[in-house]
């Protein structure tokens, strides 16, 4: 018995995890996905009535925005919060005093919640008060800046305040990239007078694809998630013009009391998850052998 | 990149890296600065930066209308509660992983991370319905539980990726001198560990102090955290700059204060473990 379980430990000890992993996120997609594909409303029901949600959720135009939404928002948040991020690893890369500090501090936003940081985001929007009355009173008096109240670019107000959260945490992981690249390859780049920018450009960030792909995993699926930087910042508002998926989902299940929408457009976004994440899954398992 | 670099460049890029290290940091700054104006001061037009009176006046009204200390509390219980749960659960498992290997180790791990992709709503349903039938919404217990469950993954993986780093032939020299399963685990591979827990430990504290969905959407009055606290500051009363300003102050003031004094692990938690 002894000698039984000491063999066994291994898979024993792992298997609360495993299973826990298994029931809570497995059998509730399984009855998210089987709820998709009924006539429930207010309450579950669970007689399998074919595609009608999916039928509903795509003729819905506030669907239909919050889904361009997500590929509005994640586009520009992905690339803009990769580009700045990078350029904020190369320049604390230079041998910077109280590097430290400055981590911590790039870092903050990351480790606050948005619900939270969105009181001063808020404040900073908003038309009569933040950014657009500090210009003014410098002077110039046409300056306007009312993104947060047009319909048509309060999601570039979203964008931003994501980016101000994110960028700091994709410089850490640069950062780490970047302390990874051979030395010696840069050492002898130097000494053959190549300039900086083509070191860069030619060795340090070519050598970084693994980390590019990562962050931009992170990105990704932070982005798909994104409910409360929406919620803390806009609402959803004006109107639905800033809804995301995750929000449209969260109205129709707790304000609407459509469930079989709710259903649907959980199934939907998962599905955007995985053709985004399977393949990098994939690409992972085959470099294990080494 | 390290290379030898002029002392005027060297002043130059550390100015710049703390100019933008002040832009970020402004909207904390601000909101923590708003927190001490009236409600006037605070929606001024131009906008002003000390030359204003300081007030407590707005703690004192947060305190008094909506007890932060019961907020405070249950996301320190619930926080805690969730992290120290999904360790306990968490270091059989990353050890197994990490020391006893098999050919599906890795596989398991990615799937286990794959999870922490998927959008929180898709299971937000069944869980509400399984809270109502074992009455725990609107509980402290029931939401350490879905915080456990939620960061178990990343907790898992954390671990995982420190406890690589330890040696295995320390275990082994363990085991000659006929030390049990349970001594290798307690005795030489947790103290070994305690950075890398300590790091795995603030970054799901961290996450779940955070938590802002699951927090939300459980709790009512009895079991709401910090993060409720402020959302209640904000829905319905209109937009008090001043008080919300100083209810989020008290919500972030633990972060920012825990996170400043340990660095290290807060740069290592926040990359899981990619900055050493």
């Amino acid at each position: 018995m002894t000698k039984w379980l000491e063999e066994h430990m291994p898979k024993l000890v792992l298997a609360p995890s495993f299973i826990v992993v298994l029931i809570f996120v497995y059998g509730f997609i399984a009855w998210t996905a089987w709820v998709s594909l009924t006539r429930s409303r207010l309450l579950p029901r669970y007689e399998i009535d074919g595609f009608i949600q999916y039928d509903r959720l795509f003729a819905s135009p506030r669907w239909d925005t919050a889904f361009t939404n997500l590929f509005v928002f994640g586009f520009l948040f992905i690339v803009i919060a990769m580009i700045l991020g990078l350029i904020l690893a190369i320049l604390l890369d230079q041998n910077i005093r109280t590097e430290g500090a400055i981590r911590t501090i790039y870092l903050y936003p990351m480790a606050l919640s948005m619900i939270v940081t969105g009181t001063a985001w808020k404040w900073i929007l908003n038309p009569g008060l933040g950014l657009e009355a500090t210009v003014r009173g410098w002077g110039f008096e046409d300056f306007t800046f009312n993104w947060l109240v047009d319909p048509d670019m309060a999601i570039y107000t979203v964008v931003i305040a994501a980016i101000w959260q994110s960028s700091g945490f994709v410089m850490a992981l640069f950062l780490a990239g970047l302390r990874s690249v051979d030395q010696e390859i840069i050492k002898a780049a130097q000494v053959d007078g190549i300039p900086t920018w083509r070191v860069y450009t030619a060795i340090i960030i070519p050598a970084m694809a693994p980390i590019f792909l990562s962050a931009f995993i992170v990105l990704s699926h932070l982005a798909i998630k994104s409910f409360d930087l929406v919620i803390a910042l806009t609402g959803g508002g004006p109107g639905y013009a800033t809804d995301l998926p995750a929000t449209y989902m969260y109205t129709m299940a707790f304000s609407r009391g459509d469930i079989g929408q709710a259903a649907s457009s959980a199934m939907i976004m998962m599905m955007v998850v995985f053709t985004i994440v399977v393949p990098y899954l994939y690409s992972e398992l085959r470099t294990k052998d080494d | 990149m390290a290379r030898a670099v002029t002392t005027n460049r060297k002043i130059i890029t550390t100015a710049v890296a703390w100019t933008i290290a002040l832009i970020l940091f402004f909207p904390i700054f601000w909101t923590i600065l708003t927190s001490f104006k009236t409600e006037a001061q605070a929606i001024n037009d131009p906008p002003l930066f000390f030359n204003f009176d300081w007030t407590l006046e707005n703690y004192a009204v947060v305190q008094e209308r909506s007890d932060y200390m019961k907020f405070l509390w249950n996301s320190i219980i619930i926080a805690g509660g969730s992290t120290i749960l999904g360790i306990l659960i968490a270091i059989p498992a990353a050890w197994s992983m990490a020391f006893v290997p098999s050919v599906r180790t890795k596989d398991i791990l990615l799937w286990m991370l794959s999870t922490k992709m998927l959008p929180a709503v898709g299971v937000l349903y069944p869980i509400s319905l399984i809270f109502v039938e074992f009455n725990l919404l609107d509980t402290r217990l029931g939401l350490i539980v879905v915080l456990m469950l939620i960061n178990l993954p990343i907790i898992v993986w954390m671990l995982y990726t420190y406890f690589r780093e330890i040696p295995g032939e320390i275990l082994e020299a363990a085991r000659m001198d006929g030390a049990t399963l349970r001594d290798e685990i307690l005795y030489v591979l947790t103290p070994m560990a305690v950075p890398g827990i300590a790091s795995t430990l603030l970054l799901n504290f961290i996450l779940a102090w955070n938590e802002a969905f699951w927090t939300l959407n459980l709790t009512a009055a009895n079991a709401a955290p910090l993060t409720a606290f402020i959302a209640s500051y904000s829905s319905p009363e209109g937009l008090f700059f001043a008080k919300l300003s100083a209810a989020s102050t008290m919500a972030i003031a633990p972060i920012l204060i825990l996170g400043w004094f340990s660095q290290k692990q807060l740069v290592r938690g926040l990359t899981f473990g990619a900055v050493k």
